[in-house]
């Protein structure tokens, strides 16, 4: 059965406690009137299945680790920041900072994503069919951020050992970035993701971005490593 | 008009008049002036001279673990305590009870933390990460702590299993990189504590060299191992006041309103800091002076940031005040407490309880006098060494190290940590009541006179003797 959480002016908590308890029970949760509010299903455990009406504001889907979760319209900040698992999608545009640090699981915005997109994620993969804003990419350890819009400035700033992937513009580059032509077999890696989602098209050019490894050891000859920090 | 005066005897030769008799240098009869041997820049001092020489060999600022080495910081050496002599009745310092017991994080109430951090102690153990320091020193200072009734933190490198076994109560940070960030973690963690900055380098990310990031420092941070790693120092998913209420309220949705949440903060302009971190809904603040410890640090960011522990405290309290915060959010002190009396004045000042890390690690056994030709290889010696950057800790406390960390056992640790927080508890309750007081926590700003103008200036204490604060 489909439980329906009506958020409106409630306590934060009260909605959270209400979408956990429906989660427990197994019920697939429906929530209504979310007036944008922020925090809306954190913590949301494996399994659980669970849409928003409209849209949300920041941290929805925080930390999940497992629930599959659906935003009709656009989230605010960090939608699925630490996630461990689980299935996110965004039907609009996303607001800074998609999936930071998540660990792993999948986070789909149909629209942008802005600034800092997949900032510090660990893992997982970040698809957004519009354009990723700046920054994006910053820092990030492992996993894939694949724009198929294009991105902003900055693009893929600093990394670890994630990669970005993007089809479409590149306004610039971000510190220490190598891109780099990509094989067969890591184009088909990219189209196994996309392909649930129904996001295939080969005649795609694709940039992948990935570190370019020098700001992840000092470099004492190296001055110009050590202005870009 | 007089005779020019003229002496009763012959002038001797020149020669003797310049100590050109025996033992005078050959052409520097008036001997060597300091400045000659010594120098006497007060400018390129010969420290000076050496980090350009550094420098210009780099190409890089130097890096180095400890503390700040910058001698114009105070010391808490610079306060006393003043005990109750005529208008105060003092306690029975060999007898009688002083509570110690401290409450941290439950001013907003039960329904918004349900477990409040109840220690016995007014003393916790610092936010040092397993990378900065072996597992088996994380260990050690669990055990220690929850041996006499108090907590330790995670730091940034995430939960460490030896540590969340160990540690009766545990604080799980929350730091901008997030390393191993889990849900699970949070939840089995007893409070969590959010650090947007540290006193050893306020400002600046934590700093791991590539030396100690080990196979399994590697896989709990999700970094190439042998990286340098150079943690971020922004959060990525909150930038300013407004957006970390948001924050805090999303981990008390995580963790169901049960722990509190701390928020530590390097000590910069705390009485704007500390009351913003307050409005955003941080149970307890950590203000963290410049003397704080760190393991790897730009070195000009450990000597020239921050400001000092004492002044931060006073600002804090103050500031809390003003704002009507206090008793709503616990005030910890840390940054360069070395003992029970450095403690004491902490809570004078101000502070509802402190935090130490560098002299727990000197109980565990930093900087101890063993594995002499270890200390010799870092070219330094016990007492001196301010090596925890290279990895190469002779005394296993600062490490990855699988051999070097042999050399802290655990339970040996736990034991000196324990009964070194013992003693400083002791040393607490020996002031608190010589001043008269039955808890640790009435200490207060009137026990406690400045030695110097500095001092008194840095925090408002009157000076000795003439009982006036100096006065702007």
């Amino acid at each position: 059965m489909t439980h329906i959480v009506d958020v409106g002016e409630r306590h934060i908590r009260e909605i959270n406690e209400e979408i956990q308890e429906a989660a427990a029970r197994g019920d697939e949760i429906r929530v209504v009137n979310t007036l944008s509010r922020h925090n809306l299903g954190v913590g949301l455990p494996d399994g659980c299945k669970i849409s928003f009406e409209g849209s949300v504001g920041y941290y929805c889907g925080g930390l999940n680790t497992g629930a599959r979760i659906e935003v009709e319209r656009n989230a605010g900040w960090a939608v699925g920041e630490g996630m461990s698992k689980g299935h996110i999608t965004v039907g609009g545009y996303a607001g800074m900072s998609v999936g930071a640090a998540m660990i792993n699981g999948t986070i789909h915005v149909k629209g942008d994503a802005g600034p800092r997109c997949g900032v510090a994620m660990k893992g997982g993969n970040i698809v957004v069919e519009g354009k990723i804003g700046y920054q994006s990419g910053f820092m990030a350890h492992q996993g894939k951020i694949i724009a198929l819009g294009g991105a902003g400035e900055s693009c893929a700033d600093a990394l670890w050992s994630a990669e970005v992937w993007v089809a479409g513009d590149v306004d610039s580059l971000g510190v220490d970035v190598n891109v780099v032509e990509p094989t067969a077999e890591e184009v088909a890696e990219v189209d196994a993701i996309l392909d649930p989602l129904g996001l295939v098209d080969s005649s795609r050019n694709w940039r992948k971005m990935v570190a370019g490894e020098r700001l992840w050891y000092f470099e004492s000859r190296d001055a110009s490593a050590w202005l870009m920090i | 008009m007089s005779e020019p005066y003229s002496y009763p005897f012959e002038l001797p030769p020149e020669d003797e008049i310049r100590f050109a008799d025996a033992g005078a240098i050959e052409g520097r009869p008036a001997g060597v002036p300091s400045s000659y041997d010594e120098g006497g820049s007060t400018r390129w001092t010969p420290e000076a001279i050496s980090e350009v020489h550094a420098l210009a060999q780099l190409g890089r600022y130097q890096v180095r673990g400890y503390n700040t080495f910058n001698k114009r910081m105070p010391t808490f050496d610079d306060l006393t305590f003043v005990p109750a002599t005529m208008t105060r009745l003092p306690l029975e310092g060999y007898r009688e009870s002083c509570t110690t017991k401290t409450i941290l994080g439950g001013g907003r109430g039960t329904d918004v933390v349900a477990k409040p951090l109840e220690l016995d102690i007014p003393i916790y153990i610092a936010s040092m990460s397993f990378g900065a320091l072996s597992a088996n020193a994380k260990a050690s200072l669990g055990y220690g702590a929850s041996r006499v009734g108090t907590m330790t933190c995670t730091g940034e490198g995430g939960m460490l299993e030896e540590e969340r076994e160990a540690s009766n109560k545990l604080v799980y940070q929350m730091s901008p990189a997030r390393y191993g960030i889990d849900l699970d973690h949070l939840r089995r963690a007893d409070g969590l504590e959010i650090v947007v900055g540290q006193g050893a380098k306020p400002g600046t990310g934590g700093l791991l060299l590539g030396m100690k990031v080990s196979p399994r420092i590697s896989q709990m941070r999700t970094l190439p191992e042998g990286v340098d790693q150079r943690s971020t120092i922004r959060h990525p998913d909150f930038l300013g006041a407004d957006d970390l209420a948001v924050k805090i309220e999303e981990l008390r949705i995580a963790t169901n309103y049960q722990v509190p949440i701390s928020l530590k903060m390097g000590a910069t302009r705390p009485r704007y800091d500390v009351a913003i971190a307050a409005k955003a809904g941080a149970d307890i603040v950590v203000v963290d002076g410049a003397e704080g410890g760190t393991g790897a640090s730009p070195e000009l960011l450990l000597n020239h940031t921050g400001i000092p522990t004492m002044s931060a405290i006073r600002a804090a309290r103050e500031s809390l005040d003003e704002c009507g915060m206090s008793g709503k959010v616990s005030l910890v002190a840390a940054g360069g407490i070395r003992s029970g009396v450095d403690a004491a004045k902490c809570l004078a000042l101000g502070a509802d309880a402190v935090m130490i890390g560098n002299s727990a690690m000197i109980a565990m056994g930093c900087n101890s006098p063993r594995y002499l030709e270890d200390y010799a290889k870092l070219g330094t010696s016990p007492g001196a060494c301010h090596h925890c950057h290279t990895g190469l800790c002779p005394v296993g406390v600062a490490t990855q190290n699988p051999e070097l960390e042999k050399r802290m056992d655990p339970h040996a640790g736990a034991e000196r940590v324990a009964r070194y927080l013992t003693a400083m508890t002791m040393e607490i309750t020996a002031l608190a009541k010589a001043c008269g007081k039955s808890s640790v926590h009435n200490l207060e700003v009137e026990d406690l006179r400045a030695l110097s103008f500095e001092a008194s200036a840095f925090t408002g204490v009157k000076m000795a003797g003439i009982d006036r604060a100096f006065d702007w």
